[in-house]
């Protein structure tokens, strides 16, 4: 069976948490073509993922104590009394940069400046929870919000021809820190999570410094925004290369003369995303949402921007794999739920579709109910998705398996 | 004069005791039977295990840890989660129950409540609702405080006890595991509403929090978890605290 976007064509389920071998890892969003060929998440013969086999070696192999006196060697090269910042802390005041943030404040005597790229629409509790962030956490911050009406095209673009409307968005949340960095004079940029955990590379994981490659970039022109190149974008004359500013990363020779460094704090101390949901409950006054994000069971995490949910359906879309899915992963590997468990929330949640905010993601990017779905079909690779009398079924679900019993 | 029942609550999912902040990050507390007995040894009036992922998997999956909680732990107990039928209620009253708690099938199915009620009585029939501040008043959620049900607690708990609920657990979803005390507002607009025993729940972090929910409250019990959970008082010091208020609890020597 055909499968889209270099995909491969057999879909196995890690045998220890939910993911699929369809796990696309991160690629140089500013490169993203629609034609890009996937690198995927690593197997082993035994039918775990890498991202499992990473958690053991977490759990067993890595000394945290040696780990944490690495980061206080690396904050005392960086650390200033003299009232200057000496860190940047990109992040939207959500658990893990509020946890990232603080805790290098008021534990390791940073002076952090948080850095926030806007999310395409604030939810209230996302925006209560930013101001907290720095009213209750007590922390500086600027929130960049990029010039919407190019945001918004961009997105269209990223939704229209790469089913991928976050893009842009990405592209934004990487180089804000490195920006900023470079702006203020400060050398160290602390990104919380480190993402490879979740499936990239995993010779990635051994590395403190994010790869340069992420956030720079040689002729601006040349990048790629919404699966488009910039060139192009600029050929019909609604924009111009002006208008492109917040999504020029500085050149890797720039970044490097001023020698800013771009590390992860999971890379020092042993992350684990429901302990950072009760330090910043404790510390920086975040509040859970009211009610569960549609597309998953959780209440806790990325619960800022209205239009995430398409974030999701779209992974759900392209892989097989929705919110759920990465969520219970997530927390069977950290031990908090049962795989069991995992695949019953996988079943329940993982293909409901977000309602609630359809008609506001429809007119941000200016598209109607009719193409969105088109849109959405034109990816549903065949290796993945069957139509059976109108209605579109996943070939392979991980509550297929034999000896996963239905609820009554 | 009536008696406030000091109550330990045990939130379960699948074989452990969990614990968290509005519902949510749950954290694995440890082995459910451990916890249950020390609480009894403190001097618990009464127990109420909750299965958190019932609603999941459209069933109570607590009969093991009732049956064997039963065997030596010699006060009443209270199980929810996952009860959809006069069926589930029996099968967990045989296991050792002594009473059930109802919530999210009571929501899909008000007979539901009846039935149990007009099976086993009322005192057996134990409606509880997760109650989450919306605007200027309540509304009930079901799922572990994940879904909305658009119901106003109290028509919903007036309507529960005209079906036949003979007592209510009341949680609130907005103070759980924060240990900023009791929503007394809420509390006291059920208890001005009903007159069978309510139970509050949600938010004790220090044992003088029972005062509020009990004099303005007017709550009938106290359910606790966070607070016994991680040990920051036993039953018996939150037992003192009740009696140096002048409020009057069973008297128990924890010995």
């Amino acid at each position: 069976m055909k499968a889209f976007f270099g995909l491969p064509e057999e879909v196995i389920f890690c045998k220890h948490c939910i993911i699929s071998n369809q796990r696309p890892s991160s690629t140089v969003e500013f490169r993203h073509k629609h034609d890009e060929k996937k690198a995927t998440i690593g197997f082993d013969e035994h039918g775990v993922c890498d991202a499992c086999r990473y958690h053991e070696v977490k759990e067993k192999q890595i000394s945290w104590e040696r780990r944490e006196k690495d980061l206080v060697e690396l904050l005392d090269k960086h650390r200033r009394s003299d009232g200057g910042y000496d860190v940047i802390v990109p992040g939207s005041g959500g658990k893990d940069s509020a946890f990232t943030s603080h805790v290098l404040k008021y534990k390791y005597g940073m002076n952090p400046l948080t850095v926030t790229w806007a999310p395409h629409k604030y939810t209230e509790i996302g925006w209560k929870n930013f101001e907290n962030w720095i009213h209750v956490g007590g922390l500086d911050n600027i929130l960049f919000t990029p010039n919407g009406r190019l945001h918004r095209y961009l997105t269209r673009q990223a939704f229209i021809n790469l089913l991928h409307p976050f893009q842009p968005f990405i592209v934004g949340q990487r180089i804000i820190g490195p920006h900023m960095a470079a702006k203020f004079g400060v050398k160290l940029v602390m990104y919380g999570e480190n993402q490879a955990e979740y499936g990239n590379n995993p010779d990635e994981n051994y590395k403190p410094i994010m790869d340069r490659k992420f956030f720079s970039v040689g002729n601006p022109e040349e990048m790629f925004l919404g699966g488009k190149p910039v060139r192009d974008i600029l050929a019909e004359k609604q924009f111009t290369l002006n208008d492109f500013a917040p999504y020029i990363p500085p050149s890797g020779d720039y970044l490097e003369s001023k020698g800013v460094e771009v590390h992860y704090l999971g890379y020092y101390l042993k992350w684990d995303p429901q302990e950072c949901y009760y330090y910043a409950v404790e510390n920086t006054g975040f509040q859970a949402n009211s009610e569960r994000t549609e597309g998953t069971y959780s209440k806790y995490s990325s619960i800022d921007d209205r239009i995430d949910m398409f974030h999701y359906y779209t992974t759900l879309i392209k892989f097989g794999i929705g919110r759920a899915t990465y969520d219970a992963a997530q927390e069977i590997r950290n031990g908090k739920i049962t795989r069991e468990e995992g695949v019953q929330l996988a079943r329940k949640y993982d293909q409901e579709f977000p309602k609630k905010y359809f008609k506001e993601f429809l007119e941000y990017i200016s598209l109607t109910e009719e193409e969105f779905h088109a849109t959405v079909d034109k990816f549903r690779s065949p290796h993945l998705w069957v139509n059976e009398n109108g209605e579109w079924k996943l070939r392979h679900a991980v509550w297929h398996e034999s000896g996963v019993n239905s609820a009554r | 004069m009536r008696s406030i029942r000091l109550i330990a609550r045990l939130d379960i999912k699948g074989p452990n005791l969990i614990k968290g902040i509005h519902l949510e990050g749950l954290r694995v507390m440890g082995s459910p039977n451990e916890h249950a007995l020390r609480y009894y040894q403190q001097g618990a009036d009464e127990l109420i295990y909750m299965d958190c992922v019932a609603s999941l998997y459209g069933r109570n999956s607590l009969s093991d840890i009732v049956q064997s909680a039963a065997r030596n732990v010699f006060v009443p107990l209270t199980v929810g989660g996952g009860i959809r039928s006069v069926d589930d209620a029996t099968h967990l009253l045989r296991c050792g129950a002594d009473k059930v708690a109802v919530n999210t099938a009571a929501v899909a199915n008000p007979k539901l409540i009846s039935d149990i009620a007009r099976r086993f009585g009322s005192q057996c029939m134990v409606l509880s609702i997760e109650a989450k501040q919306v605007g200027d008043h309540w509304e009930v959620y079901t799922d572990n405080g994940r879904e909305r049900t658009g119901l106003d607690v109290i028509d919903w708990v007036k309507r529960g006890v005209e079906l036949g609920a003979g007592e209510i657990l009341l949680t609130s979803v907005d103070r759980e595991g924060t240990r900023k005390g009791f929503d007394v507002p809420l509390i006291r607009a059920v208890t001005q509403e009903v007159t069978v025993p309510v139970i509050a729940s949600g938010g004790m972090g220090k044992p003088e929090d029972l005062i509020d929910a009990v004099r303005q409250g007017e709550a009938d019990a106290v359910a606790m978890a966070d607070i016994l959970h991680y040990s920051r008082a036993t039953v018996g010091d939150i037992r003192r605290v009740a009696q140096a208020a002048g409020i009057d609890v069973r008297n128990y020597e924890y010995v």
